[in-house]
């Protein structure tokens, strides 16, 4: 209990912790919310927000903002965990391996991370996307393909580092067996710097996600904040609110993440300092 | 010399970056629905099958794997990247047409991100904990938070469209043909938007990271020492904390070359600048993948060749740096 | 010329308690040295940065003053006494590698402090900065000067922090437990070191500490704290030999000495007669680490063709300084490590052969006890599970095995109620018992303990000592004992292997060892012992 303490210590992490929640029941909500879809045309093109019935106005075609807003929730967010999850899944197996047993598989994994992080990765998933075409699940994969390095890394650093301490030493003196120690002994200590790492990367898919359907490689068929962004470069100069109210979205939505993120590592190191 | 093999060393890890983003590159050309010939027939109009036979023939396309795979390395190792479907020119050719304008956006973003950003960092080091501290750590949250691209829209919406103060997008005022100076005074205009929203976003980072960077070295032994000799605090500051919180900056600059280049991809496309960006855009929208990829290769090497010097630079700063 | 009255100290909120420091007297004279000693969080260290005006953020004087030649410090505006700190006033601090910056050449930081006060042109200060290096005893000075920090041993590092302090010739040096991350042999040069400045300059020291036995060898007058208070202080002869003070008493019984220990010596008690093969053999034991990297032709040999015999019930001590390898041969032994070459026979079977379940079985039967209690419980499990784990892993029933875990846990002096808490909730000296009750579980013949006492308190080292001499008898375990300390060697071990540089130099009974040392670094640890200097046979 001490753990949520911890927690809600900072006010930011509380109100990130209500935005987020609140994104995410819209998201859900969203067919309930409108369920003629975010497509359909509903009224004039162009209205601000407070024009009758359109609390976030419409856009240059005529549809509803908030329809549009509430189900490009959907999408960020659907990327951003999916592709967290399939990242912390592959990254976290290798550094975990790669951290514990060391030798030539560790330099291998060291090799990969390090020239991951030296090319263009945004480059790089553009070309994936590309050639993949663009839909949900290529963004999904390509954003997965290029994160799951700098997972690895930090996996591997905790597996490194706790693997030398003593209570490693102590347990294999015990007789525990390799998978007793790794999941039993090691990962509960690891978990922590994961589980800050795993959030911040759900507001970096995000991000990333938003700029690759800026750039028109997001699936055609759905709408997200990005794309809406990309979208409004004609009509942001005589309807700003159809370029600045998805960017507050994404804004907010990752800010929140990043509080989140910023609580938990409190909550989870209560050792570590700032 | 020991210097001299570090050197040499980090050159040939360089070189082998680059040699896998190529092999990269030729696998990655292999993920794209129909081949070179289908698209460049698509393209040009013409479909049956004795063309598409004549194509693959002239591109090697009707070759065994390996074969290929030799052919491409042979060919980037001379620098042909390849011809560009769309413009029928060589790609490097193109490249090298706009890589002089990402350069100069990138260079500026650099530079305002570094400089302020330290400088900013620095500042709020000195009285953690002050208001002023609290504004930094909260502006570098939300420009962490904000996309970058967004951001500049944003910027052209309130200086371009609302107050008219600087251009939205190009690199030149188009048509007004200026020369010298009034010419590079325009540019510079046209810069100013989209280097800073490149800026702001890495100078966040520079200062969040300086900030931390100089209170943990504050916090060392060897600057209780520094006190104990007698040395003012200016001195303690520069020479002793400054110094040392130096060291994992450079090493952050290192990695920033990638994100910078990706970044930049983006920033490019929201105001028209004439860089790799907007290239890059383009090559998509033409489906045109020998630019697309010869762009790749580019910019890995670009950002190697930064990491590279940045290596030297870390190795000159820390004694303490593995020289092997 | 130093007096500090009536001083108090005030933590920042959050602290284990509100004053570091309360109404401090103590008093330093011209031409001598003046020890504080006290265990960790009596204050000696703050009191020491209040003198020369560095005391840490947060920590302020409430009250007091503290007179240099008259003249408050406390009182004193910052420039001034920044003009002090340096010239007047030198300090040098534990860790040199820490407290030296590790981008500047050692040259140039002692010529930093002598042109912060004088105006003398900087090639000048150079060469003062070597001269200074020479004096404080280090060979190819000039070379030395232009090395960085990293570069150069814990000793050298030391003399250079001295170097550096004494430059502008202070007349008051602080000393804040300047040899305890030093070996034993290089602690005997830097002591002897600062006794031969002290007495050439006519220059007074403070000097802090926690260790009651080097005062004997360098104090004239000693002041003892303890939980922020000086509770005794007096000239240093008559303090040492007859303490009025309870826990001056303590202390200077806590200490471990080379003879006349308070545990009845182990070579009094009978040793069980030699049953024929001893327990354990090791021989031809070598192993060399390569350096990471490709390119590296240098190995460090860790050992070098040990040898061992252990016999049951038998304590043997394995003393040697940093870098003897005699935590890796214990790790050896233990097939935490694998040595390149040699055999250990452990009651008749080769434990290099074996793998799987053989070597399960042999290692249940040797148990280690580690150096560092923070890091040997995983703060994630309470205790209970940390004590059960190994025995149910040998298959044994659960709820047997808790049920001996209590009984262990209080075999080791802690309440059973401790097995539902965690790690952190324990201090030093309880983890260890926690640690030692562990390895006690699995019911193994042979107990290693690697440095088991290092990370812990004067006063706290002795019970654990007791503890572990108890616990042998009682179960009558053979003991492999590890440590860098030649007293503590003293008070348990039967036997006393020296090694150095992976190589052993010497074994034999520990009475003869200490009374006939054949081998000069023997000699010279055993000399390098402080206080040995002090007491008489």
């Amino acid at each position: 209990m001490s753990c949520l303490r911890a927690f809600f210590a900072r006010p930011q992490t509380l109100a990130g912790f209500c935005i987020f929640s609140a994104i995410a029941i819209i998201a859900l909500a969203a067919p309930l919310l409108f369920p003629r879809g975010p497509f359909v045309i509903i009224g004039m093109p162009l209205l601000p927000p407070g024009a009758p019935g359109l609390a976030a106005g419409s856009d240059v075609l005529g549809r509803d903002m908030a329809a549009q807003l509430a189900y490009g929730a959907r999408i960020s967010l659907l990327v951003g965990i999916v592709s967290t999850i399939f990242s912390i899944g592959i990254g976290g197996a290798l550094g975990a391996v790669a951290g514990y047993y060391g030798g030539v598989v560790d330099d291998l994994l060291m090799r990969v991370t390090e020239f991951f992080q030296i090319i263009p990765s945004f480059v790089l998933v553009m070309v994936l996307v590309a050639f993949l075409q663009p839909s949900l699940a290529s963004t999904v994969i390509g954003i997965a393909l290029i994160t799951w390095p700098q997972v690895a890394r930090v996996v591997r650093g905790e597996f490194l580092a706790l693997r030398q301490r003593e209570f490693v030493a102590a347990a294999r003196m015990q007789g525990l067996g390799d998978g007793r120690i790794i999941f039993g002994e090691i990962l509960p200590n690891a978990l922590a710097p994961i589980i800050v790492v795993a959030t911040m990367m759900v507001g970096s898919a995000i991000l990333t996600e938003s700029a690759l359907s800026f750039l028109g490689l997001g699936d055609p068929n759905l709408t997200s904040w990005g794309s809406m962004i990309g979208g409004s470069r004609s009509s942001m100069w005589v309807a700003w609110w159809t370029m600045v109210l998805p960017g507050l979205c994404i804004m907010v939505t990752v800010l929140a993440l990043n509080f989140i993120g910023d609580g938990l590592n409190d909550a989870l190191n209560p050792r570590r300092g700032r | 010399m020991r210097r001299l093999c570090y050197i040499l060393s980090r050159l040939v890890k360089a070189g082998l970056v680059t040699v896998a983003v190529v092999l990269l590159s030729f696998f990655l050309i292999r993920l794209a629905p129909g081949d070179a010939a289908t698209v460049m027939a698509g393209q040009a109009g013409y479909a049956d099958e004795a063309y598409m036979k004549g194509l693959r023939a002239e591109y090697g396309l009707d070759q065994p794997l390996p074969a290929q795979l030799w052919k491409y390395l042979s060919a980037v190792a001379k620098g042909d990247l390849g011809t560009s479907y769309a413009r029928q020119q060589k790609v490097l050719e193109v490249i090298l047409e706009r890589l002089p304008n990402t350069l100069l956006l990138d260079a500026f973003a650099l530079i305002v991100a570094m400089g302020s950003g330290i400088w900013l960092g620095a500042l709020a080091a000195r009285r953690p904990g002050s208001a002023g501290d609290a504004a930094v750590s909260l502006a570098s949250m939300l420009f962490y938070a904000t996309p970058q691209f967004w951001l500049g829209m944003m910027l052209v919406l309130v200086f371009s469209a609302w107050l008219a103060w600087l251009p939205p997008f190009g690199i030149e005022t188009l048509g007004a043909d200026y020369t010298g100076l009034a010419r590079l005074a325009d540019i510079a205009q046209h810069m100013i938007l989209p280097g800073m929203t490149l800026a702001l976003y890495y100078l966040a980072n520079y200062a969040r990271l300086t900030r931390v960077a100089m209170i943990e070295a504050a916090g060392q032994d060897f600057v209780k020492t520094a006190r104990a000799k007698g040395l003012s605090e200016g001195q303690v500051a520069r020479r002793h904390i400054l110094r040392n919180a130096m060291i994992p900056l450079i090493s952050y600059a290192g990695l920033q070359a990638s994100i910078l280049v990706g970044g930049s991809v983006v920033v490019e496309n929201v105001f028209s600048w004439p860089g790799l960006g907007t290239l890059a855009y383009q090559a998509v929208g033409a489906r045109d993948n020998p630019l697309l990829l010869g762009i790749f290769i580019v910019t890995a090497v670009l950002v190697c060749l930064f990491n590279l010097l940045t290596d030297i630079a870390y190795s000159i700063a820390d004694p303490r740096a593995e020289l092997t | 010329m130093l007096a500090i009255r009536n001083l108090t100290l005030t933590l920042p909120p959050g602290a284990d308690r509100a004053l570091a420091v309360e109404g401090v007297d103590l008093e330093v004279g011209a031409n001598e040295i003046v020890c504080i000693v006290g265990e960790s969080g009596s204050g000696k260290s703050l009191t020491a940065h209040a003198v020369i005006g560095l005391l840490p953020r947060g920590v302020a004087a409430s009250a007091g003053k503290i007179l240099f030649d008259g003249e408050d410090l406390l009182k004193l505006p910052p420039a001034q006494m920044r003009r002090r700190r340096g010239r007047e006033i030198a300090m040098i601090f534990q860790d040199p590698m820490a407290a030296l910056n590790p981008v500047m050449p050692v040259g140039r930081q002692i010529a930093e402090q002598i042109l912060a006060h004088e105006p003398v042109p900087a090639a000048q200060a150079r060469r003062r900065a070597v001269e200074l290096l020479e004096q404080m005893g280090l060979v190819d000075a000039a070379n030395l000067a232009r090395a960085y920090p990293h570069q150069l041993s814990g000793g050298q590092r030391q003399r250079v922090m001295i170097a550096m302090a004494l430059s502008l010739g202070p007349r008051l040096l602080i000393a804040d437990e300047p040899t305890t991350a030093l070996d034993v042999t290089t602690q005997a040069q830097i002591l002897r070191l600062i006794r031969l400045l002290q007495a050439q300059r006519r220059m007074s020291v403070l000097f802090i500490t926690h260790d009651i036995g080097l005062v004997a060898d360098l104090a004239d007058r000693v002041v003892v704290m303890c939980q922020g208070k000086v509770v005794e202080q007096g000239a240093a002869r008559v303090l040492l030999e007859a303490p009025s003070h309870p826990y001056t008493r303590e202390l200077i019984a806590a200490i471990p000495r080379g003879e006349a220990a308070p545990l009845p010596p182990p070579d009094g008690a009978p040793l069980p007669p030699p049953d024929g093969a001893p327990l354990m053999q090791a021989s031809g034991l070598s192993k060399r680490y390569r350096r990471a990297g490709f390119f590296s032709r240098r190995g460090e040999t860790a050992l070098d063709n040990v040898e061992l015999v252990l016999n049951r019930g038998e304590t043997l001590g394995i003393v040697g300084e940093s870098g003897s390898g005699k935590s890796t041969l214990a790790r050896c032994i233990v097939r935490l490590l694998d040595p390149d070459q040699g055999q250990i026979i452990f009651d008749g079977q080769n434990l290099r052969g074996l793998r799987g379940g053989a070597l399960r079985a042999a290692r249940r039967r040797i148990q280690m006890v580690f150096q560092d209690p923070y890091s040997s419980l995983n703060p994630r499990h309470r205790i209970g599970h940390i004590l059960t784990a190994g025995a149910c892993a040998h298959g044994e029933d659960a709820q047997e095995a808790r049920r001996r875990a209590a009984e262990m846990i209080q075999l080791v002096g802690l309440p059973p109620e401790a097995m539902l808490r965690f790690p952190h909730e324990f201090s030093g000296g309880q983890r260890q018992r926690i640690a030692l009750a562990r390895a006690l579980m699995l019911k193994p013949d042979l107990l290693i303990a690697d440095e088991p006492l290092s990370a812990l308190d004067l006063t706290v080292q002795a019970q654990m000592l007791k503890l572990l001499d108890d616990v042998r008898r009682r179960m009558n375990l053979a003991m492999l004992f590890i440590t860098h300390d030649m007293r503590v060697a003293a008070q348990i071990c039967h036997r006393v292997m020296v090694m150095r540089r992976g190589q052993v130099v010497e074994t034999g009974p520990t009475r003869a060892l200490f009374e006939a040392p054949r081998e000069d670094y023997t000699k010279a640890l055993l000399a390098a012992i402080p206080g040995r200097g002090a007491q008489k046979p």
